[in-house]
């Protein structure tokens, strides 16, 4: 930065820092490292090689790329070589644990698919090129002398964060470009625009830890639901004495409801009903206070009486009192609404509905509580969606695109059909991968940056949610392939293109994150100089703690307009394709620990398969193992079935993460279908999001049959005394809590 | 074990698991393992892939039942009749799974432990059932005879097929990686409790409860797993062991409060597992 002239409010602007003042805890220095005495201690990976002992395992702080969640954790480092990953003690999210996807990290790291030269599109095929022309290419095509500018230019991305998102940000303003695609598809955004319009904050916190009662409609906290390991710490605590009672509501059982006290299943797209008819059950039967809805919302509620709930949901009467008891009798509790209740083409509507729930019952600031703002609303997370994807496409399909750049997400794989992506995409005269694997999407652009994995990268990240620390990652081991680049050091690249003058000044991403992190917690009188504790802080521990200003909370009720259950005649049976925490998806199919680790429900491996309901393979004919043909209106993939009865007999659930092209990787090649690509053109009406689960499909016998490789031979018991259950009274009296209601 | 010391002392050797054993235990490394926080996520089971070199094995072997998962998580349905519906069964599986994390129980009169012809497997002064690889033959007489079916044979040379180079750098230095005919298992991280003995060794002092975790131990988001030395009195697992009212040594376990949630799994074959589970919970 020396010899620039720059105004302290530019100044932070550039490093991510502007908002609402500092807000930082203050630090201390490090305490010296001794590694000498051959103790494992948590070290900056700038510090000197000789510290580097063989046979003495040395851990390094990061923060994990393998989903949004942001979990903190600690590389153990042998030899140079990162070997296993343990979570952060110290990080808020996970509390020192990690999910199977983060174990499965360092094989993304070492994955022997990865794309380690540059690839430009030659005659119509990629080939392998040097950096200087790719990089040649992309100047060539995106630099000043292009003219390209404004939004004929987009950026195509996963979520991000911290300073990737502000340095994303500054290229897009750069080029005069507001084309930002933030692409999920396992999100949260209705449920969010419900909380925003519901409750005036976006993201606010559960306390799973201090609810009674848990009834979930379809969110699958425990396994796909955007922070599964901090959910699961909190679910620990929920079940300790005197334990609380969690319910699930859901067409399939999802990881969570494995776990609930009691699961029901629900007709498809009628969750919302259910939860007005639960509502209805607490201001009638419990003579809960109606005051705090305005008159409209208590007349709506009023008309789902038992019998109208009872016959658009398939739940029983019975299992509705028993439900609304809980809710009645213990509190605090929490409701909440994901999944399969919000990927409806009512999906605002059905997770506003829950909402009610929890302003009758008084959880808003019990339960539900403001997360506050993040004082650095640059470095905020940038959360991605389907709607973004239904945009890209609409927008591809519009013209005038003419050059897209795609970061750490696969639009091609995840796009439905109806989209046709693939096709549009041929349209876009200049697309650029930064990529590390030669996904689907990569294999189709005609300039692929090979990108180091996130565990040989720096970079700061912020969860959406508890995004109380932001994680610091920083690199693990020195990148495996010379020829790799930082996706860092390449936004940089590409912002020197076109505002040398701001940019140009910092080396590489690792300079511009240094002077970043180093200047942040103080007065920035003399922004040139080092705060060289701060920055060792900041690698030492991972994590950079962060003040979130206070907010308060506040709940407005809002009236619903939930549709009655209509059949299809011609498409009888409702799809879900279901995420899983494993394959995620779809980007960890090519990680063999989590394509052999049994999915937790059906304990199949390697493998696609469609759940179904014995009532529906009754119907149907067909017997585990038989392979069906579920066709929507967009097409038809076919599965072997698994019969069991956590699905609703309407229902045919189809897991996401398989049905990859064969260039992907090894472990995924001809592996099982990708439910995504039949998907109907369905949205939330009020959002515009695409709803998931909103396809309807006709299953008919492929005449095939096929072993389904799962773990396991038998099912059930049989008698033996493997899982004993005892009931929560017994819990309750032999390891506390009896006393309480 | 030479003819004389057995002829010596022949009593101590006949002593059966409720006289304690003919074992010297230094250590007794045992387990306690919550069915009521445990939400069968697998992260155990993959954090004991990345820490013991097991090898992947892939579909098609994975279906002749050739898999190498050390720890793997059992899921059980409630209701039977998974294929058919009934006016006598439930509809619906309204309770959920159980799920049962099932790792080598290191029973402490193991029935693996006497059938092997080489003394590949026995029991060491830390309690643990041990695996000497370079001393296995392959006769699978070991797995023949555990009732929990934990004990993995290598069938092929894996490391020619599972770790693709550069796949192959993640391997854990501080074990080996096995070759074909040779049975393996759950260790319980025998490499990190080698590390802390040594390192208490040189501190001279005792191995502190809680200084190190197993890798299943380390990862579980739950906190289910409690690991820890059951010759301790004050550690987390003798105490959790204590007051569910297990204990070792005992054929049948006479609980004074019938209620309480610790067992065994087939504790009536007297085998002696050191890994305790405490019972699923369900309101209703």
């Amino acid at each position: 930065m020396s010899g620039i002239e720059i105004n302290r409010r530019d100044f932070l602007k550039v490093m991510g820092w502007s908002g609402a003042g500092v807000a930082l805890a203050a630090c201390d220095m490090p305490s010296t490292v001794t590694l000498e005495e051959g103790k494992e201690e948590v070290t900056a990976y700038i510090l000197p090689e000789e510290y580097v002992i063989p046979g003495i395992g040395v851990y390094y702080a990061s923060t994990c790329q393998q989903c949004s969640a942001g979990c903190g954790i600690h590389g153990r480092v042998r030899e140079g070589r990162v070997l296993k990953f343990e979570g952060n003690p110290d990080a808020k999210i996970n509390y020192g644990k990690l999910c199977q996807m983060g174990q499965g990290g360092v094989q993304a790291h070492y994955n022997p698919d990865r794309i380690t030269k540059p690839l430009v599109r030659k005659g119509g095929a990629l080939v392998e090129a040097s950096w200087d022309e790719a990089l040649g290419l992309i100047k060539q095509h995106v630099g000043p002398e292009s003219a390209l500018s404004g939004d004929k230019f987009a950026w195509v991305t996963g979520t991000v964060s911290g300073h990737q998102a502000v340095l994303l940000q500054a290229h897009l303003e750069a080029m005069g470009s507001g084309n930002h695609f933030v692409h999920e598809v396992i999100n949260n955004a209705v449920g969010q625009a419900v909380n925003s319009d519901m409750l005036g904050e976006t993201q606010p916190t559960y306390r799973f830890d201090e609810a009674r009662v848990i009834v979930s409609f379809g969110a699958d906290f425990l396994g796909t639901w955007m922070s599964p390991v901090h959910f699961a710490t909190q679910y620990a605590k929920f079940r300790e004495a005197p334990r609380g009672i969690l319910v699930q509501i859901e067409p399939k059982m999802t990881l969570t409801g494995a776990n609930a006290d009691l699961w029901l299943a629900v007709r498809p797209g009628t969750e919302g009903v259910l939860a007005l008819g639960l509502a209805n059950t607490l201001l009638v039967k419990h003579k809960r206070d109606a005051s705090v809805l305005p008159a409209e919302v208590q007349e709506m509620i009023a008309r789902y009486d038992l019998d109208t709930v009872q016959r658009i949901t398939g739940v029983t009467g019975d299992r509705i009192v028993k439900v609304a008891g809980w809710l009645d009798s213990q509190s605090p509790s929490l409701v909440l609404a994901g999944g399969t209740a919000e990927g409806q083409e009512h999906g605002y509507e059905t997770a506003a509905a829950v909402m009610l729930l929890n302003i009758i019952l008084g959880n808003v600031g019990r339960t539900i509580v403001s997360s506050g703002d993040l004082p650095y609303a640059q470095m905020g997370p940038k959360s991605g969606n389907n709607q973004a994807l239904l945009n890209f496409a609409e927008t591809v399909e519009k013209g005038g695109l003419e050059a897209v750049f795609f970061y750490n997400t696969n639009p091609v794989y995840t796009a439905p059909s109806f989209l046709k992506l693939t096709d549009k995409l041929n349209s876009v005269p200049f697309k650029v991968a930064f990529a590390q694997f030669p996904d689907e999407t990569a294999m189709r652009a005609d300039v692929v940056l090979p990108i180091h994995s996130p565990y040989e990268d720096w970079g700061t990240h912020v969860a959406a949610y508890n995004g109380t620390q932001i994680g610091v990652q920083q690199p693990l081991m020195e990148p495996l392939n010379p020829t790799t680049h930082g996706f860092g050091d390449l936004l940089l690249e590409m912002l020197k293109l076109r505002k040398a003058e701001t940019y140009g000044g910092f080396a590489d991403y690792y300079a511009y994150l240094k002077q970043a992190i180093s200047a942040l917690p103080v007065e920035l009188a003399q922004p040139a100089r080092l705060h060289d504790a701060q920055w060792q802080q900041a690698l030492q521990t991972g994590l950079i703690p962060v003040q979130r200003s206070a907010r308060a909370i506040s709940a407005k009720a809002l009236a619903v307009n939930l549709p009655d259950y209509t059949q299809n005649g011609q498409y009888p049976y409702h799809l879900v394709p279901s995420p899983r925490l494993g394959l995620w998806d779809g980007r960890h199919a090519n990680i063999p620990w989590l394509q052999e680790a049994p999915d937790q429900i059906s304990k199949v491996v390697w493998d696609s398969w469609a759940e179904m309901h014995p009532a529906t393979a009754q119907k149907l004919g067909v017997t585990q193992g038989d392979v069906v043909t579920i066709t929507s209106d967009q097409g038809a993939v076919e599965a072997k079935v698994y019969i069991y009865k956590g699905i609703h007999p309407d229902a045919i659930a189809v897991p996401l993460g398989q049905g990859h092209e064969k260039e992907f990787s090894r472990y995924a090649k001809d592996r099982g279908v990708n439910p995504l690509k039949v998907l109907s053109p369905v949205r939330d009406a009020k959002t515009g999001e695409l709803a998931l689960y909103g396809t309807r499909v006709q299953i008919a016998k492929a005449g095939r049959h096929e072993k389904l490789v799962k773990m396991g031979g038998s099912e059930i018991q049989v008698g033996r005394k493997l899982v004993a259950t005892v009931t929560a009274d017994v819990f309750r009296r032999t390891e506390g809590g009896q006393d309480v209601a | 074990m030479s003819l004389k010391n057995i002829l010596e002392n022949w009593s101590h050797y006949r002593r059966g698991i409720e006289q304690g054993g003919h074992h010297k235990y230094e250590h007794m490394w045992g387990m306690a393992l919550d069915l009521n926080k445990c939400i069968g996520c697998n992260a155990c089971s993959v954090a004991c892939y990345a820490e013991n070199n097991l090898a992947v094995v892939g579909h098609d072997r994975f279906a002749k039942n050739q898999v190498m998962h050390w720890l793997r998580i059992e899921r059980y349905w409630d209701e039977p009749d998974l294929d058919k519906v009934s006016d006598s069964t439930s509809q619906y599986q309204e309770h959920g799974a159980s799920f049962l994390p099932m790792m080598c129980q290191q029973c402490n009169a193991a029935t693996c432990e006497p059938v092997c012809p080489v003394a590949a497997t026995y029991h060491t002064p830390d309690g643990l059932n041990a695996q000497v690889y370079n001393r296995c033959i392959g006769s699978r007489y070991c797995s023949n005879n555990c009732p929990y079916r934990l004990r993995y044979f290598n069938w092929f040379s894996f490391y020619e097929s599972s770790w693709p180079a550069p796949l192959h750098l993640q391997l854990n230095p501080d074990l080996t990686v096995r070759d074909k005919g040779v049975m393996e298992k759950c260790t319980f991280c025998v490499q990190r409790i080698r590390v802390a003995k040594d390192k208490a060794k040189m501190e001279n002092r005792k191995v502190v409860d809680g200084e190190f975790q197993t890798s299943c131990q380390q990862s579980c988001p739950t906190t289910a797993i409690v690991f820890g030395d059951m010759l301790d009195p004050e550690s987390k697992v003798s105490t959790l062991w204590r007051t569910h009212q297990v204990e070792l040594g005992k054929t049948k376990q006479a609980k004074q409060n019938r209620e309480l949630r610790g067992y065994r799994v087939f504790e009536a074959l007297n085998t002696e597992p050191k890994v305790m589970y405490m019972e699923r919970v369900r309101e209703v």
